[in-house]
């Protein structure tokens, strides 16, 4: 070091910082690298189990003689795939590098993060298996086994770690809102995941106590460990990528604190008719209403900082991907809030609406906002450009419009559904012949959503292997001077 | 079966005061004091506001 200071002139001001930026997206290189193309991998695996349990909802007769890929099996392989694969390890990498960004310093232990990738990767792999072994552990969310709990947990461990260090040695004076996210993301999860393994393993909890146990945890995943970390992206993707600072600070910190406050009560909603204790379902209920006003809040701000920009989304992928899962977090948690009132859901429980609901979030939401996330941060990584502006319309309109069928369709069937089912003159048989068409609507939008992320996928692997143009700064996108959207394969 | 649902009551009271303990933690630290440069924290001169930092690639 002290040789290279003797030799090299000090840099300017502005070179350094740009210096410091290349320093800390490349300290993140392995890590975040090794946890996306995991992430990739299993969006892939997840996929095709998508596809085979949907088909089975409307050709019972596919596939039946397979014993391992039977839909109790196939669907909750897939859940965990996405959740605990696609969901987790792209939200970890992403998680990562923004705490990099946003402290300043470089990520640290450069050996022992990306072998939490691995052990994550063998961890998912082995509760896969384990379920289409037939070895479910049959509750929601949790199917893997228990044993994989203390895998998680080491994982956990070393990020927290990692985030703590960062946090403590950070070179920014102040905090970010994102951070906030992150922090409640990362405290938040274990203490989750831990609670649920004891609660839901413990001879006291049976029967329907579990099912208590089980909607605490299932629904606090979605809601304490993906919405911040893809909220925290949001915040900071959005004012990155359009060069303007979030519109109302003031009310960015509100909904954080609200969300804080508030979500970790919603859970019970999912046994609204069941045999709880009415007080129990009813806290849940509040709960949900009173989350109004962080959505309300996150909405409106990211609407108002993006007033007079819309003009970009035409010009970057990450932006397009990003606005997209904001607003359909806007859309699912209105949803999800009405959802929650007894009238309501006495339609919807049940029903294809639920899982049309679902997949708005942790979807149309989430997972779009981590392809925007990954479109931003490989390639100041891996100091490549995206082979293909093709690839990426291809992959964005692919899962958008998917996405799109997907909802409407199982959100219609779902909801009549719901009423046909209440009223005791209908057939069952009759309901059951009523969803087939919309359940082959499912079906054709899995392959669309399908056929995104190979896009996606290649798209990875090509970047991986530094097919594109070589970027010689980590954000050299568009260079200083040049007019904003000038690119010229940049229209659409 | 009312202890258990009792102590899961307990537990998402418990993460709840997690959440109003960072809450106090973060005012006592003056956190929220200056908030217009904690907005403007991801801007730096090299990539000052008012620059797009996303495209799609020219090819």
């Amino acid at each position: 070091m002290a040789s290279t200071a003797e030799t090299i002139p000090p840099p300017a001001p502005e070179e350094r910082e740009r210096l410091t930026r290349i320093q800390i997206d490349r300290s993140c290189r392995q890590t975040v690298v090794w946890y996306y193309a995991s992430a990739v991998f299993w969006l892939l695996a997840g996929s095709a189990l998508a596809l085979i349990a949907s088909i089975k909802m409307h050709s019972p007769e596919f596939l039946a003689d397979q014993e391992w890929l039977t839909f109790g099996r196939a669907r909750p392989a897939h859940l965990a795939a996405m959740i605990y694969g696609w969901g987790s390890m792209a939200g970890v990498g992403t998680l990562l590098w923004l705490q990099a960004r946003l402290t300043r310093t470089r990520l640290p232990f450069p050996t022992l993060l990306p072998a939490t990738a691995v052990i994550w990767n063998l961890t998912v792999a082995f509760g896969m298996i384990a379920i289409l072994a037939g070895y479910s552990t049959s509750i929601e969310w949790i199917e893997i086994p228990p044993a994989t709990a203390v895998l998680f947990g080491f994982c956990i461990a070393v990020i927290i770690a990692a985030s703590v260090r960062m946090f403590r040695q950070r070179e920014s004076k102040h905090t970010y809102v994102s951070q906030w996210y992150l922090f409640g993301a990362i405290f938040w999860f274990p203490l989750l995941y831990v609670s649920a393994q004891i609660f839901l393993h413990t001879p006291a909890a049976a029967g329907a106590v579990k099912a208590a146990a089980n909607w605490w945890f299932a629904h606090n995943v979605l809601g304490l460990w993906f919405t911040p970390i893809g909220l925290a992206t949001v915040y900071y993707l959005i004012p990155k990528v359009i060069g303007r600072p979030v519109h109302s600070y003031h009310l960015s910190l509100l909904g954080f604190w609200t969300l804080a406050i508030f979500y970790n009560w919603a859970g019970t909603h999912h046994l609204i008719g069941g045999p709880l204790p009415a007080w129990l379902i009813t806290v849940g209920i509040v709960g949900s209403m009173m989350m109004f006003v962080p959505v309300v809040t996150v909405a409106v701000n990211h609407h108002l900082t993006m007033v007079g920009h819309f003009h970009y989304l035409k010009h970057s992928p990450t932006l397009r991907f990003v606005v997209y899962g904001a607003m359909c977090y806007t859309a699912v948690s209105f949803q999800g809030s009405l959802q929650s009132l007894r009238s309501v859901n006495e339609v919807s429980h049940f029903t294809h609406y639920t899982i049309a609901h679902a997949h708005l979030g942790v979807y149309a939401f989430f997972t779009m906002v981590m392809f925007g996330a990954i479109y931003y941060v490989a390639p100041r990584l891996l100091n490549a450009e995206w082979h293909s502006a093709g690839w990426i319309r291809a992959h964005f309109w692919s899962t958008a419009v998917g996405m799109a069928v997907y909802w409407l369709g199982l959100t219609w069937a779902g909801w009549e559904q719901g009423r046909m089912m209440n009223d005791p003159r209908v057939p069952f048989l009759d309901i059951v012949k009523f969803t087939v068409p919309w359940l082959w609507s499912r079906s054709a939008a899995g392959v669309l959503m399908t056929i995104g992320h190979l896009s996606f996928a290649w798209l990875f692997w090509n970047i991986l292997r530094q097919r594109g143009a070589y970027l010689p700064g980590p954000t050299l996108l568009v260079r200083k001077g040049e007019p904003a959207g000038a690119a010229a394969g940049g229209g659409e | 079966m009312a202890a258990f649902y009792i102590a899961l009551w307990g537990l998402a009271a418990l993460l709840g005061a997690t959440a109003v303990g960072a809450l106090v933690w973060a005012i006592r630290r003056g956190e929220f004091e200056q908030l217009r440069e904690a907005s403007m924290s991801i801007f730096d001169d090299e990539e000052p506001v008012g620059e797009v930092t996303d495209r799609f690639p020219r090819n």
